[in-house]
This record gives structure tokens, C-alpha cells and sequence, in this order.
């Protein structure tokens, strides 16, 4: 680890990132984002039951009471053992509180034996959907605008509003990460990407600035005399056991999340801790390989252009 | 140097356990079935639908009205007195006014087994039925109107023009007196001055929304012309939530559900405990994992890490009896995970510069002092950015009016109040939490490792993360 010349390797990092972003933008367009209807707006069912249930019998039910082709999805929970199945409706159809009524009235006299329940109905408007949508855009833009202006004032001391520049470049670099995750495993965008997103712009960041902290001290320490590329590579190096055992923390918590949120099959906490590993892991990258070394090259550009004038 | 006493590691552990204990416990007393909550524990958390189960949804004026303030301050005071006849008490209800809509939230009701949320969805948005009846004769069980009441129905809801608040000077005393204005319609007041001209002196007219008897004001005169009020003892607020009521049957439109999620209390609780089990897991696991890598900072740094999370479920329930308590979703307790991965982050950077320090050959104390000064801005402006977000969320997601919302208009203006309060509680956790981290690792396990390393027993180098002495 002492031996990584992380300033000097920062080609082939952007290039490992482009790659990966270039991956993520295939898979969008093969695979499609699919927006939950939290967003786009749509109605859907979990019901539980007990027993064997006659799915062939029971598509036919809600199918007749539906009129509309809708969508099933059976599953069960390891941990406790309950069976599920999720009733979709196509695009962004709703039911109003009428039809849902009959539909889940159809159900428990259709079906007696299997005890079945209605874990959660989720009927959502389009046009509410949308708003939540932006709404969460503009947040995450507002958030990032913010960060910039925070680091570019608590770092004025070493060419604050390029170091915020890139500490944003590094948090793009985490939120698409996230995106793609959500996209290749097809996990619908909800308002968990929304959480997940935030927090790796939080945590990321906060990777960024302990290393930009270092650079800070090193800078008063060793003066102005040391070559910038060496002076970051060492605050690199001095903040890297930190930045790998939060890491490793943080992760190790979020594997915990995972790993019972499976098990019990909470598809509300899967859909949050799952993308979060891997954005914590892609938010220590890219604050030790993106952020630092692309601000040595910022600089040693802006400093190249300043000789030739 | 300046050093720290002895004592002060004690006097802190002391402080943390107290903290720990009374904010997962609690303190109450039970004097037969008459339970009196001191100080709130962990049980006392308000846990949000998500969990517990319940309804969320949308109201809005059907047919695309276009409902003025009145008229939707109106719809909502139907919509919260029907909750109250239901028995549900812990509501929440937001009005948005520029989008004409109202969002609201209730929990499953202790112990219920058979409801059906689209029905109570259903009944909340129906027309309210304003009558105004002669006498206040009631049915003692079911509170519905019997009798003369009944049977005579003076005015109803399309009678009534305008209900507002108004003051009048009291004849006999000249003081200022809050009362709800009354405007009748023609046809409404040829009514009411019969009725009146009838019950005038000691008769009562009772007026009722569907089956609650809303008021029940003692004519004093004839009244002609349509204009009356009704006093009696408001204040501003009772008389305002009467004047909507009344408004609310006179209301030229019905509501309509166009968003509406009900959760099981089945699936929340299992969700619940899924986190519960996940929390704990995970706080063994880093402890450890900081035990192992950081010795005894790693320990010192678990004790700040549960007063850390005690101090957030205090934050939580309110802490002391008189304080409402939080909403806690399944985003909130997220948030609190997270808010303990900055905590160890804090630890993890302290620990690790006193370690570098020993290792550049530095004495113990001075190894702990600088590692802990150096580790300062690192964990401020880390912390200060985590807050920047949670404001962002809070004031984002958050119910109108509140502080952050206020403060965060300008971003957020064109947006209606929070459709996603699920996520509000993950701002408002995080928050608290790293607000709580502050205090835990810059104040309390700084001052307990320079104190605990006064002890000459525990001064080896090895207990630190130095090379064995």
C-alpha cells in the first residue's frame, strides 16, 4: 500500500471510472431504469398467504376483477417463512378505494383456505409522482451546490473552489455508481434511491475532505517548496488506513442491514443497504484515486498556464 | 499539558450509563391502572406507519375545483374531527393550499384486527352532512340524534352561507368577546327566523356534522335577516375550528382519494424487528472490530458510541414526559445506522492519528493531545457536510412550516409539502445524530481517554496502538 503512487496513476483510475460510467450508460439504455410508482405513478398489492395457492386460479380472479392485465410476483420470506404475492397493475393505472375493495373482497371469497391478507396496497397518483421526482432532484442539486460552497470556503487555503469542483466531480462519480446498481439489479427507483444518494453525497464528501484536511496540514507543514504531486500522494498514504477502516466499518454494518433485510425479505431496507455498499465503496475510490489526483492535474495545468504567460 | 483527573473517566462512564439506561428504559411509575411517564423510554417511540401499519393518503377537491383557503381549511376540519369519532387520535393531517390538497397519515389502532383502510378512506372523504336541530336530544350509547332532534331539522349545510370568527362587546360587562359568526342564505334565514322566533328564550338549537353534535347554542332572541353568532366561552382557536366545521357542510365539492398506501401492522413489525436485530449485529460487529484494530480508544470509543445512540432515541421520544414525541420510520432508523458510521468515522480518525503519533516517537500524552487536536477539522467539516444534507432532507421532505421548510422555500417553493415523510425522519435522525456524535467523540471519549491514561496501569503504549513496551 505504501507503494501505490496514487498522483501519478491518475490516468488509468479515469479511465477504470469512464469505463465503468460507459457501463452503466450501455446498461441504462439495454436494460432500462425502472422507475417505481412512487414516481411514475401505478397501483400495487402485497398479499400474504397461507398454504398452497393456486396461482393459475387466483391470476384468473384478479384478472377478472382488474379488467386489466396485471402483473404477479410470488415469494417467501426465509427468515419467517411467509408467503407473498405482489399484484401490479401495467403503466400508471390506479384502482380508486371502490375497485379496491371489490378486488380484495373477490380475493377472500375466492379464496378462503389460504387466509389471505393484504400486507400493504399502494395506490399512487402520477402527476404526485412527478413532483416527488424533481422534488428530489432539485434536493440533491441543492445539496451539491452547498457542499462546493462549504469546501470551497474551509479549503480556500489550497485553491478552494477547485478542490470543491472536484470533491463534486468524485460525488457524481458515487451517485451514478448508486444509479447503476440500481438499474443492473433492477431495483425500481423509489424514494430509497433518494436516501441512498444523499447519504453517499454526505459520506463521500466527508472521505474527500479528510484527505483534502491532510493536504491542508501537510501544506503549512512541509511547505511550499514540495512538489504538489508528492505532497498529496503522502496525505493520501496518511489518511489511507483511515479511510479504509471506516470503510470497512460502514460496510461491514451495511453487509449486517443486508443480510437480515434479506432474510426476512424487507424489500424496504434491501433496497436502501444494498445499493449503499457498493456506493460506500465506490466513495472511498473515488475520494482517494478521483478526487486528490485529478486536483493534482487541475493544478499542475493551471500552474503550467501560468508559466507559459 | 493539561492534564485530566482520574475521576473524570468515571464521572463520564457514570454519565453515559445513566443516559443509556434511562433513555431505553425510561422511568414510570403505575399506581393500579393509572400509568404516569416521567421520562420516556425506548418504548415510548412513536413508530411511524411504515411500521406499526396504517393509511396514508391524498384528499383533493374532485372535478379539478378550485377550493379557496375557507374551503380547504374547512375539508380538513371534517376530515380531523372523522378521525377523532373513530377513535384515532394520532393523526397527522398537512394541507397544502396552493395545490388544493390534504395528506393524511394514522396508524393501525392497537389490537385491531379487521380494518379495512379503503373504507376508512372512503368515509373521511365524504360530504360532511351540517344539520342544525332543534333540542339536544341524543341516543347515550351512540350519540346520534334522537327525539325531537331527530325528527327536526331547521337548517342544513346548503342553508349556511359563511361561517367565521368574529368579536362583539359584551352588553353587560363592555369586554371584547370571540364568537363564530353565522351568514345564512335567503332561503336559510326565512328558516332560522321561524325556528328562532319559536325557541326564542330557553330553547337550544344543536348543530351536527353526520352524527357528532358539533355545538349546542341556547337561542337568546328572534333572529331575522340571516346574520347571527354564537358565543359562549371561545377562545380564537375553539371558535375557528367551529366556524370550519360549519363551513365544511356548506362545502360545494366532494373529496376525492387519488393517492392512497395502507401497510399492514404484520409487515411493519417484522420489518421492525429485522432492524432491531440488524442494529445490534452490527454494533457488535464494529465493536469488534474497533476493539481489535484500536484497543482501548476502540473500547472508550464504544462507551461515546452508545451514549451516542442514547441520545438519539431520547431525541427521539422527547426524553422527558411533556415533550411530543418523533415519528420513527424505517428511512429514520437508517438514519440512525448511519449516523453511528460518522461516530466510528469520528473514533476511527482520532484513534488513528494517536497511533501515527506514537509511532513517530512521541510520548503517550503527547501522542493523545496532538492525535486529538489533529483529528479536529477533519471531523468538523466531515460532520458540517453530513449536516448540510439532513437539513436538505428535513426542509425537502418535511411537513410545511416547520423550520427547515421555512428556511428552504426558496429551493423548494414550487413543490407541495412532503409527499415522502418517511424520509424526513432520516434527515431529522441523521441530524440529531451527528449533532450527537459532536459530543460523544469531540467532548466525552476525548476526555475519557486522557483521564483513563492518568491510570500508571494503563499507560503501555500497546493499549493505545503503539509498539509493545
Amino acid at each position: 500500500m505504501t507503494h501505490i503512487n496514487f498522483t501519478g496513476n491518475a490516468k488509468k483510475y479515469l479511465i477504470l471510472s469512464i469505463a465503468i460510467i460507459a457501463a452503466i450508460v450501455v446498461a441504462t439504455v439495454m436494460i432500462g431504469p425502472q422507475l417505481d410508482i412512487q414516481f411514475k405513478g401505478g397501483m400495487i398489492v402485497t398479499y400474504a398467504y397461507e398454504g398452497a395457492l393456486d396461482i393459475e386460479s387466483f391470476k384468473y380472479t384478479v384478472q377478472d376483477l382488474t379488467v386489466q392485465e396485471v402483473s404477479f410476483q410470488q415469494s417467501t420470506d426465509i427468515a419467517t417463512g411467509r408467503q407473498t404475492v405482489v399484484v401490479a397493475m401495467p403503466g400508471t393505472q390506479t384502482l380508486n378505494t371502490d375497485q379496491m375493495q371489490e378486488l380484495n373482497q373477490g380475493i377472500l371469497a375466492g379464496f378462503p383456505e389460504n387466509n389471505i391478507t393484504t400486507l400493504s396496497s399502494s395506490n399512487v397518483d402520477p402527476t404526485m409522482g412527478t413532483e416527488f421526482l424533481t422534488k428530489s432532484i432539485v434536493a440533491v442539486a441543492v445539496a451539491s451546490a452547498l457542499i462546493v460552497v462549504f469546501v470551497a470556503f474551509r479549503f480556500r487555503r489550497i485553491g478552494g473552489f477547485s478542490a470543491g469542483v472536484m470533491a463534486v466531480i468524485a460525488l457524481m462519480h458515487d451517485v451514478i455508481v448508486v444509479y447503476g446498481v440500481f438499474v443492473v439489479f433492477h431495483m425500481p427507483i423509489n424514494d430509497n434511491f433518494i436516501a441512498v444518494v444523499l447519504t453517499i453525497l454526505g459520506y463521500s464528501v466527508n472521505d474527500t475532505i479528510v484527505i483534502y484536511d491532510r493536504i491542508r496540514e501537510n501544506k503549512r507543514l512541509m511547505g511550499l517548496k514540495a512538489p504538489l504531486s508528492e505532497l498529496v500522494n503522502t496525505s493520501i498514504h496518511q489518511s489511507f488506513r483511515r479511510s479504509l477502516n471506516t470503510t470497512i466499518t460502514t460496510v461491514l454494518a451495511m453487509v449486517v442491514v443486508t443480510v437480515v433485510a434479506y432474510l426476512y425479505n424487507v424489500d424496504s431496507i434491501l433496497s436502501f443497504s444494498f445499493p449503499m455498499i457498493l456506493g460506500l465503496i465506490s466513495g472511498t475510490y473515488s475520494s482517494i484515486c478521483i478526487a486528490g489526483p485529478l486536483w493534482v492535474k487541475w493544478q499542475q495545468r493551471k500552474s503550467a498556464t501560468a508559466a507559459e504567460a | 499539558m493539561r492534564r485530566v483527573g482520574k475521576p473524570v473517566f468515571f464521572i463520564v462512564l457514570l454519565l453515559i450509563v445513566a443516559v443509556v439506561a434511562l433513555s431505553f428504559a425510561g422511568i414510570s411509575t403505575q399506581y393500579g391502572d393509572i400509568k404516569t411517564t416521567y421520562i420516556k423510554g425506548a418504548n415510548d417511540i412513536r413508530w411511524g406507519i411504515d411500521i406499526r401499519g396504517g393509511v396514508d393518503a391524498t384528499f383533493s377537491p374532485g372535478d379539478g375545483y378550485q377550493a379557496t383557503r375557507t374551503e380547504m381549511e374547512a375539508a380538513e376540519a371534517v376530515i380531523k374531527e372523522r378521525l377523532v369519532s373513530k377513535n384515532i387520535t394520532d393523526y397527522e393531517v398537512y394541507t397544502d393550499y396552493d395545490k388544493n390538497r390534504i395528506i393524511v397519515r394514522f396508524p393501525w389502532k392497537e389490537g385491531e384486527t379487521d380494518f379495512n383502510p379503503e373504507q376508512a378512506i372512503k368515509e373521511l372523504g365524504e360530504t360532511a352532512r351540517l344539520t342544525f336541530r332543534e333540542g339536544m336530544e341524543y341516543d347515550q350509547t351512540t350519540g346520534a340524534p334522537s327525539g325531537i332532534t331527530a325528527e327536526t331539522i331547521i337548517l342544513e349545510g346548503r342553508d349556511v352561507a359563511r361561517a367565521s370568527v368574529g368579536t362583539t362587546q359584551q352588553s353587560s360587562t363592555s369586554a371584547q368577546e370571540v364568537v363564530v359568526q353565522l351568514e345564512l342564505n335567503s332561503e336559510g334565514a326565512v328558516k332560522f327566523e321561524e325556528a328562532t322566533r319559536r325557541l326564542a328564550g330557553s330553547g337550544v338549537i344543536s348543530i351536527w356534522m353526520d352524527e357528532i353534535m358539533i355545538s349546542y347554542p341556547t337561542v337568546q332572541s328572534v333572529i331575522t335577516g340571516g346574520l347571527a353568532s354564537i358565543s359562549g366561552g371561545f377562545d380564537v382557536k375553539t371558535a375557528k375550528s367551529l366556524a370550519d366545521k360549519i363551513n365544511a357542510g356548506a362545502l360545494p365539492f366532494k373529496l376525492e382519494v387519488d393517492n392512497y398506501n395502507s401497510i399492514s401492522p404484520t409487515l411493519g413489525e417484522n420489518a421492525k424487528d429485522a432492524m432491531v436485530l440488524a442494529g445490534l449485529i452490527a454494533f457488535a460487529v464494529i465493536a469488534l472490530f474497533m476493539v481489535g484494530f484500536y484497543r482501548l480508544p476502540g473500547l472508550i470509543a464504544m462507551i461515546g458510541l452508545a451514549g451516542q445512540v442514547a441520545l438519539i432515541i431520547a431525541s427521539i421520544t422527547g426524553f422527558f414526559a411533556p415533550f411530543s414525541s418523533f415519528t420513527l420510520t424505517l428511512p429514520g432508523i437508517a438514519g440512525i445506522i448511519l449516523s453511528i458510521g460518522t461516530g466510528v468515522d469520528a473514533n476511527v480518525i482520532t484513534s488513528e492519528r494517536i497511533k501515527e503519533e506514537l509511532r513517530a516517537g512521541k510520548t503517550l500524552d503527547g501522542a493523545i493531545n496532538s492525535g486529538c487536536k489533529r483529528a479536529f477539522t477533519a471531523i468538523l467539516d466531515g460532520n458540517i457536510t453530513i449536516i448540510i444534507v439532513a437539513v436538505i432532507l428535513m426542509g425537502a421532505f418535511g411537513p410545511p412550516r416547520t423550520f427547515f421548510g421555512t428556511l428552504l422555500r426558496p429551493f423548494f417553493f414550487m413543490f407541495g409539502p412532503s409527499t415522502a415523510g418517511t424520509i424526513y425522519s432520516f434527515g431529522y435522525t441523521l441530524l440529531m445524530g451527528v449533532i450527537f456524535n459532536f459530543i460523544m467523540s469531540i467532548y466525552c471519549t476525548r476526555m475519557m481517554i486522557k483521564s483513563i491514561s492518568g491510570f500508571p496501569a494503563l499507560r503501555n503504549k500497546w493499549l493505545y496502538g503503539g509498539e509493545k513496551a
